[in-house]
């Protein structure tokens, strides 16, 4: 069994029963291909639970204490379909959980990176199979560990950063921090293997200097995992402790839940803050590093141009990461950290922002003097470009100490990270399934249809976000059941409605594409080898690429960024074509 | 690697080390991280306490200590020369010194075993269920021990059987500490804004358990841990001791718990609990590293270790050499400072 | 409208800028501030609302352009066959350096003034934040906290003094809390095991404003309210002493009852 085809992979959803080897080839597969589809499925039925789950967040802010029509009835018979306060706090607690590390952390590493890396690097699969396997299987208990959580008591419910003491004041929390462990284990498997794979595996030719920006993305992003992440395991380690042993790692002197001692402590709160940061700072760079590297992919093949500045987006990728270890503190400025400490972190912070100005400028230059071609997955990175600058300017606010300490906690933290989690990620990882959606399944996906998808979605989650920024700037606090309480806040509950319809809409329009996608998978027209003209050596492969990737030996003449080269009559030049004999080899890119 | 059929293609490495040890070395990095969160932890809770108690408080012997790190550093040689026989294709000579190597693995468990044995004995366990070990003389304090007398003494007399003279000593003993206890909570409860009731405390702490450090005392009694007033009454309470025998010390002062073993009553070690609670997950992480480490040679050692293996004998050792590193960090933290 | 996806980019800026242009008019802008250091978080927002506004705005427009230029439908010329420019990228590296550099130097003294420097007066009270309350304590007329003539309040009904620097003791007694005074354009965590201060100073003669819980602390979080009354220092000692007598009250007769219940 050398090719897959699209249909019976989408069989392996819904019927099980077949024989070993249909067990082994789609369900315990240790191809990367198919790992890397799986971590898609999974992601995107999470993406839609996520999504509920901010409707129900929406639905409070706009109609507080109203029975919340359809979902209400059925998920809060008890209460009469009413969302009650600590229902709410397990509703964004879980929203974000699910969307940080079960949507966008393995999106982009599980389905994109397993199946990008390598077919881009022309490797016949990752270094250690067996390894990637695993490191699937062992998002299930994670899976199963989050689900559960929602079934004890009233869930988890002190936020996703899950501030100590409050977290050791609930049993659900047990659940939550079993799951984030085996997150942690799965991507710390992931990301060892992903770097061996990119150093060791490489097809002759493809130096580091011409691998694509999407393998860049990976790449630090998988070190930025395998150096971060395991100080946040060891740290939902000891909280675990504190909340099922008793142990005081996180707990203060002398603090007691319900009138009784919980340890005698010594802990201090503010340390799991410090080890969460440590680890979650540089993790929303791990959510949009492998975002960026697609984009300029995207930017630079539906420009039909080269990227604008290769090596300074790859040093500047390295510079987010390497800088993305010092800054993690901006998340405390009002915590109660040593104010002296907090302004070092402000000056890190502010230079964090340099690498992605480089990064916008070079995307910029990337569309200059281009022959831009509107498809579909090109709005989408055009839109990234565009709403990415939104959440990093905002982010400015925020680093600077004084405004944090108005804004911090406010509406305005929560349109930042939706800028550039949702608005950012979320947008370039649609582009991304329109664009790669030919070599995983063979087929194209409607490109009618995916502009209306884009359309609606670029106009409502607008809609949503960016009223955010103005109940910022009036201080209106994040995780409030009902901001309404307080007078304050209370003329802008019509606002807060326009927000909710937008976001019902939004949620909505996801018809579109779910129809779109699951349509094209047995019923889009056929794509071959390289349906965009692109470079990169993953479309000189077949469509869907076989067991092994590529029938012939990837030899690399050039960088992936070679169109509109006056060497070659075509506007594209892909990695692998081998330089006319008659003229002198190709000038590398520099 | 992939199944049999699949097109093997050439590649351009960028390291001159087969993938296995690429894969290590990563590994090995995450778990410097993991390691560097915990002992980051360990050293921001210690420095930001109020008070940590000595070694010897704990129960926590440099010798034996520094004997184990011997062991460990042994342990490093010998998976080296293992390497160096399995390279030469020297099988059974790699065999004993991998061998070697897994028993001195052993002997460091073995007496880490012995350690937390000598820790447990005394009441330091790391979770409070089962710990005695108390960071103040306050309120709760005097109340743990309360319930332990109270529940040796309806053990003593709810027997059925006649009292024998031996019991009737323990009870003599129980009711001594009660009657202290008592005191203790009727000063607090009557006069809270006098430091009297928690001298007593103290006092009655220290007979359980005295110090066997002077350091902590005055360390706690510095950060504001203990009332100036207690520290005053304890100097006046330690002067002869200290001027009897200064080198004998230790072995000087007996407290109740130790006089009389039955009794295991709660004990009061400032800081004590915080150091329990970093002292066994550091070791106890780092002694899981040592297990998985002593099934990986128990399982190379029903193999024939020849030149086609040195490949991973030189893995396992890299990994054996980075878990003697970390321990290498922990003796100085937990023994010496 | 072969450019419809170019006018399309082109909205957000239009719109970004409009939102907030016209926010203020309807009241959905800075919570009216009624301190004497609220102005400086104010203009410093301000300011780099402008700065990165024009950042917006440029690379915005800039976006539009392009897409509206070299629309390959209309663009007729063949594309740059350029890999970057060396001179552009130290350009484009520099000035957005020195920009952050300077945003970084200029809002330290702020920084410092709201939460390093603080005042040299007597501490006005002490707030601790619990589930899901504030409570304050004044130190009453021998001007000492943690004596018996001490002032407690639990109904989250906060006076103090106007016109003059106040200067709060905060802590926690359960969970995180964050002590928030929209008005005042002041915000601190308390931290269980913590003692923080915070200072501020009301400029106008008598306020009622909200005080806000800004951290999460449980399913009661949204309800963490608080009022806090400014009011000349006559009035509010007026205040303080009426509490006081209440207190005073309430203990005897707290007292008259603990009698009571023993004679049964
Ligand atoms: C993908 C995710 C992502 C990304 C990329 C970023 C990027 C940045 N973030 Fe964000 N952040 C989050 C996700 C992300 N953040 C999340 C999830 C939270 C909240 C967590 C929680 O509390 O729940 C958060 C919170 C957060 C805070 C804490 C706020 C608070 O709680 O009080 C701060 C403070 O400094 C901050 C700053 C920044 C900065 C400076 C950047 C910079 O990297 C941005 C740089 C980009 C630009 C600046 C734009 C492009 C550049 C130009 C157009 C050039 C010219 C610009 C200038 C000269 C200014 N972020
Ligand atoms: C990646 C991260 C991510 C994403 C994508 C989102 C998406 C959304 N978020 Fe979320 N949010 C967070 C991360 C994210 N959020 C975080 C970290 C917090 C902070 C929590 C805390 O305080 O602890 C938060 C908090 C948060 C709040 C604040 C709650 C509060 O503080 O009180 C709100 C309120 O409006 C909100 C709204 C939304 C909305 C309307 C969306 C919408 O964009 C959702 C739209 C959803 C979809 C569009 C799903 C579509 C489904 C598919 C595409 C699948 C199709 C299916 C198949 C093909 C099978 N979010
Ligand atoms: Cu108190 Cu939120
Ligand atoms: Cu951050």
């Amino acid at each position: 069994m050398s090719t897959i085809t699209a249909d019976a992979h989408v069989h392996s959803h819904d019927d099980h029963t077949h024989a070993g080897s249909f067990l082994s080839t789609y369900v315990f597969s240790r191809d990367h291909k198919i790992i890397g589809i799986q971590f898609l499925f999974s992601t995107l039925i999470w993406f839609l639970i996520g999504g509920l789950l901010a409707l129900g967040i929406r639905w409070q802010l706009a109609y507080p204490w109203s029975s919340m029509p359809i979902l209400g009835k059925l998920v809060y018979s008890a209460e009469g379909g009413q969302i009650a306060p600590e229902a709410y706090t397990m509703l964004f607690t879980m929203h974000a959980t699910v969307m940080i590390f079960l949507v966008i952390i393995p999106i982009l590493a599980g389905a994109f990176g397993n199946f990008l890396i390598p077919l881009m690097i022309g490797a016949d699969d990752m270094a250690f199979p067996t390894l990637n396997m695993l490191s699937y299987w062992f998002m299930w208990p994670a899976f199963f560990a989050f689900g559960a959580s929602f079934f004890v008591g009233t869930g988890p419910a002190s936020g996703w950063t899950s501030y100590p003491p409050l977290s050791l004041t609930s049993e659900a929390q047990m659940f939550w921090l079993i799951g984030l462990t085996f997150v942690g284990v799965s991507s710390m498997m992931g990301s060892v293997n992903y770097l061996t794979t990119i150093i060791q595996m490489r097809a002759p030719g493809m130096t580091m200097f011409r691998l694509p920006m999407t393998i860049w993305g990976m790449f630090i992003t998988a070190i930025l995992q395998a150096f971060a992440l395991p100080v946040l395991t060891a740290a939902g380690f000891m909280q675990l402790m504190d909340l099922k042993l008793g142990t005081g790692f996180f707990i203060p002197e002398g603090w007691s839940a319900s009138n009784s001692l919980r340890a005698s402590g010594g802990g201090q709160p503010l340390l799991w803050q410090h080890l969460f940061w440590f680890y979650s700072h540089p993790a929303v760079y791990i959510m949009i590093l492998p975002a960026m590297g697609m984009v300029s992919d995207m930017l630079s093949c539906f420009a039909r141009k080269p990227l604008f500045g290769y090596k300074p987006m790859v040093y500047s990728i390295a510079g987010i990461a390497g800088l993305g270890f010092i800054v993690w503190g901006h998340h405390m400025f009002v915590s109660g950290m040593n104010p002296v400490l907090g302004m070092t972190f402000m000056v890190a912070t502010m230079f964090i922002a340099l690498p992605s100005a480089i990064k916008t400028f070079n995307w910029l230059g990337t569309i200059w003097g281009s022959k831009i071609q509107f498809t579909t997955p090109m709005l989408f990175a055009l839109s990234f470009v565009s709403m990415f600058i939104i959440g990093g300017l905002s982010g400015i606010f925020m680093a600077a100490t004084p405004v944090d300490i108005f804004i911090h906690d406010t509406y305005f933290i929560v349109a930042h990270f939706h800028y550039v989690l949702f608005a950012g990620t979320a947008m370039a990882v649609f582009g991304a399934i329109y664009f790669w959606f030919p070599k995983m399944f063979g087929r194209m996906m409607n490109e009618r249809w995916g502009k209306v998808h884009f359309f609606l979605t670029f106009i409502f989650l607008n809609g949503v976000f960016y009223p955010m920024h103005i109940l910022g700037w009036v201080g209106f606090p994040r995780r409030l059941a009902d901001p309404y309480h307080y007078e304050t806040f209370r003329h802008l509950l019509p606002l807060n409605q326009f927000m909710t319809w937008c976001a019902i809409l939004m949620v909505t329009t996801q018809i579109i594409f779910a129809i779109n996608f699951f349509y094209s998978i047995f019923f889009g027209p056929k794509a071959g080898r390289n349906p965009w003209r692109a470079n990169s050596l993953e479309w000189q492969a077949p469509s869907p690429p076989g067991h092994g990737n590529f029938d012939f030996q990837p030899i690399i003449y050039r960088g992936p960024y070679e169109y509109g080269s006056p060497e070659v009559d075509e506007d594209y030049y892909p990695q692998t074509t081998p330089p006319p004999t008659d003229r002198p080899l190709a000038v590398p890119a520099h | 690697m992939s199944d049999s059929h699949a097109p093997k293609f050439s590649y351009q490495p960028a390291l001159p080390i087969p993938n296995g040890k690429t894969c290590l070395w990563l590994f090995l990095s995450t778990e410097i991280m993991f390691f560097a969160g915990l002992i980051g932890t360990y050293i921001v809770l210690r420095f930001g306490a109020v008070a940590w108690p000595a070694p010897h408080d704990v129960h926590l012997s440099e010798p034996i200590g520094a004997f184990n790190t011997f062991v460990l550093i042994c342990s490093s040689v010998t998976v080296v020369l293992a390497l160096e026989a399995a390279k030469l294709n020297q099988a059974s000579k790699a065999k004993g010194w991998l061998l070697l190597t897994f028993l001195l693995g052993c002997v460091f468990l073995g007496v880490k075993l012995y350690e937390y044995n000598a820790k447990f004995s005394h009441g330091i366990y790391p979770v409070r269920p089962h710990g005695l070990v108390y960071d103040k003389a306050d309120i709760h304090y005097a109340a743990a021990v309360r319930k332990r007398l109270n529940d040796l003494k309806t053990d003593l007399t709810n027997t059925g059987a006649a009292v024998t003279p031996d019991d009737q000593a323990r009870i003599t003993v129980i009711d001594d500490v009660m009657r202290q206890v008592d005191e203790a909570e009727a000063a607090i409860r009557n006069e809270p804004d006098s430091p009297a009731g928690v001298i007593k405390l103290m006092e009655l702490a220290y007979q359980i358990y005295p110090p066997h450090d002077h350091g902590t005392v005055l360390q706690a009694a510095e950060a504001g841990a203990v009332p100036p007033a207690a520290l005053v009454k304890f100097a006046a309470l330690e002067q002869p001791v200290a001027g009897e025998a200064a080198n004998s010390q230790n072995a000087e002062r007996e407290g109740l718990n130790e006089k009389y073993p039955w009794l295991r009553l709660p004990i009061m070690i400032p800081g004590g609990p915080m150091w329990a609670s970093t002292y066994f997950l550091l070791t106890g992480f780092h002694a899981l590293h040592v297990l998985v480490g002593l099934i990986v040679f128990a399982l190379l050692l029903f193999k024939t270790l020849d030149r086609s293996r040195a490949n991973v004998v030189e893995n396992i050792g890299l990994y054996w050499h980075f878990v003697d590193l970390v321990w290498i960090f922990l003796f100085p933290l937990l023994y010496l400072f | 409208m072969r450019h419809f996806w170019a006018f399309l980019f082109l909205l957000v800026p239009i719109l970004g800028v409009l939102t907030f242009l016209l926010a203020p008019y309807y009241n959905h802008a800075f919570p009216r501030d009624i301190s004497e250091q609220g102005h400086v978080i104010d203009q410093l927002f301000m300011f780099i609302l402008s700065l990165t506004g024009i950042i917006f705005v440029g690379t915005e427009v800039c976006l539009f352009y392009f897409m509206w230029k070299y629309n390959g439908q209309s663009n007729a010329e063949p594309v740059k066959y350029s890999h970057g420019s060396h001179t552009l990228e130290v350009v484009w590296t520099i000035l957005p350096a020195v920009t952050l550099l300077f945003i970084a130097i200029y809002q330290m003294n702020a920084w410092a003034d709201a939460k390093m420097r603080r005042p040299n007066v007597p501490v006005t009270a002490e707030v601790t934040g619990r589930q899901f309350n504030w409570d304050v304590r004044y130190p009453g007329p021998d001007g000492e906290l943690h004596t018996p003539d001490d002032i407690v309040r639990v109904d989250g009904d906060i006076h103090f003094p106007s016109g003059e620097e106040v200067l709060l003791s905060i802590k926690s007694a359960d969970v995180l809390h964050s002590f928030f005074l929209p008005n005042l354009r002041i915000k601190q965590d308390v931290v269980p095991g913590m003692q923080q201060y915070m200072w501020f100073k009301c400029r106008e003669p008598k306020e009622v404003v909200d005080i806000v819980c800004a951290e999460l602390c449980g399913w009661g979080h949204y309800k963490m309210s608080g009022r806090a009354t400014f009011e000349p220092r006559a009035e509010f000692n007026a205040w303080l002493k009426e509490k006081a007598a209440e207190q005073n009250v309430r203990q005897v007769a707290q007292a008259k009852e603990e009698k009571k219940e023993e004679k049964k």
